[in-house]
């Protein structure tokens, strides 16, 4: 306990506090910008902190870790852009808010979300992180595989509300997911000889296309704005009050984002549409959900907020990055003399606490900004389409190109923009499709590793508890619109 | 007419030649290319020292991350970059090689100019702790039942090395390969496979919990960072291993006066006690890697991991 009240003690010192806000307003920049990640913001901060003392400076960079995906969530509200695919399912219900001329209310209740979702996760972050570190490592490659294929067949079957063109969407990706080099058998596969395919289709490339360029082609289409109305209705505060008054659902979502963030890999990207997929079946009114609802975007939003402590647990527990992102704060703290791993929390108890206490306390600056900067940007939402669309192309297939400094990346990203568009106009949403290709390697490594392990025998996959279970949801969610209306409300939601 | 093309020929050849150029070397920025994302272990370890070769160099350092194939496409631009020492390149190398044999490239690493490499790492053998205690425990488990290893990705430097090690013990394996080696550090540490070979630092968390037990450590002497691990020498076996070191290259044809200069810059840097310290933190094992050793370890590599290759594409 006196750890913790040194912690506190040395929190709320001006200089921590200075550290604190300024991570926090530049992970907030970082995750507006596409493109420019938290893996990159930290790799560009080093220079600048590693004079600091070691607890101020992992202050600074875990507060830009946890914001960068605040400042992904803003984008996905009022311009359709996820800057992460961690933030794609905020666009189900965000951007339609903005239509209806309610930005401002979307981004009262993000940035409560990141308030409430940050705090829960970081509350277990700190009482269960050993335990929650153990149960990850239950997961062999068997259960990863099962745990990728009942995130996707949820979300397929969920997100578009129609489960065979969801699972279409989904499938493409998984196809897409193919190309490029084979990590288990060390072949290239369909890059016909183009070096920049032999990563595969590299990711925000293909995220910036599919919303960011399919958004710039849909608002082409009109002279109007993004707001249908002239003026913006409902305001920061509402937003606030609304999310209040769903603690069912929040709570919810927090869990299910702690939980998938806790599995390294599988995380960032699913744990939001996770979320939504789950308040969708529970809500009163499914119907809403992919059309403005408000408790769409807190669920999505609260669950990717709970889900990086989640993340974390891994790398500070057990010295095991969970995402890239991870993998660069687990650098970080390595070069400031803090091995992570389970006796950090003995040896160096002072940095470890000092830094979690200040985490949480990230997560209430972050709603300060939203209540002071962000609110303002919903005006952006009135701009007339003739300004706003060459303003999200150049900035995004700028942020697209400048991750390698490779037009071939621009490229990639104006082909996913027209197959977004072709996607949209006939009646499916890129949302599966993303998906898919982020966990298609996932999918298919981890299959193949059970199998090496196994020696061939497929007994691998329901030799567990873990995986039994897994395989029972798996089918339900696929099954259950088919087999009659219980089952039907019970996987889906809809009457 | 002829007076007036001899002194323009005069002119031109003053401009052409090498001297003036090395004289004032380095009058600008110097770039250097990081062949993956930032905040891996390549560019940590570079942007660690850049500041410390910018105090000798007397020059700004501008870090340049190139990700993209494993580092192809870096290397590819590197073989075309202009010798004149404002561009240079750190990786860890032999993965350059390793790519070479993998497939079709257009570039070759002995044709770059090495400059100079600061540390070296060795790969280790790491079993969960509650498996094994000894290596001939391990040894005696792995003749009767052929066991599952994990490898930081197929064809990397932790599959030659274990492709080596099992040759010399007489013994065989499933290789399961992962995509770095926190995946299958992590599955060993949850008992999905039976052993891993990883570099010493990606394990050292996880062996300092007690959750993981090294065996043996793929190098001629012991690693100062864990003392206890036997070597196959002191075990009584005779393998050859793989290098790994981080370091600096020029491109093709660079002048040995510009070679001279980066050389010292980053000799001096990599000795300067405050890299000393950030090196220690890393648990990186420091060795000076002149420009002439580290010539000669590229091309020694060469027939290695050809030899090695080969035995990947039969099957192995």
């Amino acid at each position: 306990m006196d750890v913790v009240l040194q912690a506190i003690g040395f929190v709320f010192q001006w200089q921590t506090l200075a550290a604190l806000a300024a991570g926090t307003v530049y992970g907030i920049i970082i995750g507006l910008l596409p493109g420019l990640g938290p893996s990159a913001g930290m790799a560009l901060a080093l220079p600048l902190v590693i004079k600091w003392d070691p607890a101020m400076a992992l202050i600074f960079m875990g507060s830009l870790y946890k914001c960068s995906t605040y400042g992904g969530s803003i984008t996905a509200i009022l311009v359709n852009t996820p800057g992460d695919a961690s933030n794609a399912a905020t666009v189900l219900d965000g951007h339609p808010m903005c239509q209806q001329g309610r930005g401002g209310v979307a981004l009262g209740l993000s940035a409560t979300s990141a308030m409430v979702g940050g705090t829960i996760g970081m509350i277990c972050l700190i009482f269960a992180a050993p335990m929650l570190a153990e149960f990850a490592l239950k997961f062999g490659p068997a259960e990863y595989f099962l745990t990728a294929m009942l995130a996707l067949s949820i979300i397929s079957a969920v997100v578009q509300g129609a489960t065979i063109k969801g699972l279409i969407a989904a499938g493409l990706g998984l196809l897409l997911s193919t190309v490029g080099f084979d990590v288990i058998t060390g072949h290239l596969r369909y890059t016909f000889d183009w070096t920049p395919l032999e990563d595969g289709v590299p990711l925000i490339q293909a995220l910036v296309g599919l919303f960011a360029v399919t958004q710039a082609l849909v608002l082409a289409e009109s002279a109007a704005s993004i707001s249908r109305l002239a003026r913006l209705a409902g305001g920061f505060w509402e937003g606030v009050a609304i999310y209040f008054r769903h603690p069912v659902v929040f709570l919810r979502a927090a869990a299910i984002g702690l939980f998938v963030g806790v599995l390294p890999a599988v995380g960032q990207s699913s744990a939001g549409l996770l979320a939504w997929a789950d308040a969708k079946r529970s809500s009163k009114h499914p119907e809403k959900f992919g059309d403005g609802s408000p408790e769409g975007v807190l669920a999505s939003e609260t669950a990717t907020s709970a889900c990086m402590p989640g993340d974390l647990v891994c790398t500070i527990a057990l010295g095991i990055p969970g995402s890239l992102g991870a993998a660069i704060f687990l650098g970080v703290m390595i070069v400031f003399g803090v091995a992570p791993g389970p006796l950090a929390f003995t040896e160096k108890a002072d940095v470890i606490y000092s830094l979690f206490v200040a985490l949480i306390l990230t997560s209430f600056v972050i709603f300060v900004i939203g209540m002071t900067v962000a609110r303002r940007l919903a005006v952006i939402t009135l701009l007339p389409n003739d300004i706003i669309v060459p303003l999200i192309l150049v900035i995004s297939l700028l942020g697209s190109f400048a991750i390698r400094n490779e037009m071939s990346d621009v490229i990639i990203s104006v082909v996913f923009g027209a197959l977004g568009y072709v996607m949209l106009k006939g009646g499916f949403t890129p949302i599966p499709l993303l998906l898919g290709l982020v966990l298609g390697e996932m999918v298919e490594t981890n299959y193949h590793r059970a199998l090496l392990i196994s020696g061939g025998s497929y007994t691998i996959f329901h030799a567990s508890v873990i995986s039994q279970v897994l395989i029972a949801l798996t089918v339900l969610s696929l099954a259950g619109p088919y087999l009659g209306s219980y089952w039907r409300t019970l996987t889906q939601g809809e009457k | 007419m002829m007076k007036t093309l001899k002194v323009l020929a005069a002119a031109a050849a003053v401009f052409l030649t090498a001297p003036a150029l090395a004289a004032d070397y380095p009058s600008k920025p110097v770039k250097l290319i990081v062949t993956a994302a930032p905040g891996g272990g390549e560019d940590t370890e570079a942007r660690a020292i850049a500041p410390f070769v910018e105090k000798h160099l007397g020059t700004t350092i501008v870090i340049e991350n190139q990700p993209g194939a494993g580092g192809k496409i870096a290397f590819e631009k590197f073989q075309k970059a202009e010798p004149d020492g404002y561009t240079l390149i750190t990786y860890t190398f032999p993965k350059s090689v390793i790519i070479e044999y993998q497939g079709k490239t257009n570039y070759r690493t002995k044709d770059f100019t090495p400059i100079f490499a600061w540390s070296r790492s060795s790969q280790l053998l790491v079993v969960n702790a509650e498996t094994w205690k000894t290596f001939g425990e391990f040894l005696k488990a792995a003749k009767t039942k052929k066991l599952s290893g994990g490898l930081s990705g197929r064809g990397s430097t932790t599959h030659l090395m274990g492709l080596i090690a099992l040759d010399e013990l007489g013994i065989d394996a499933n290789w399961v390969p992962y995509e770095g080696s926190a995946g299958s550090v992590a599955a060993l540490a949850g008992k999905h496979l039976d052993f891993t070979i990883c570099l010493a630092t990606s394990a050292v968390s996880l062996i300092q919990a007690g959750k993981l037990r090294p065996l043996l450590l793929f190098s001629d002497k012991r690693d100062p960072y864990m003392a206890d691990v036997p070597t196959p020498k002191e075990l009584g076996y005779d393998m050859s291993f793989i290098p790994t070191l981080r370091g600096v290259e020029a491109p093709p044809n660079t002048p040995p006066a510009i070679v001279k200069v980066l050389e010292d810059a980053f000799r001096k840097a990599a000795a300067e006690p405050d890299f000393i310290a950030v090196a220690k933190k890393r648990k990186m094992v420091l060795e000076p890697v002149t420009s002439k050793e580290f010539a000669k370890a590229v091309a020694d590599v060469y027939p290695r991991i050809g030899k090695l290759q080969n035995m990947l594409k039969e099957g192995k």
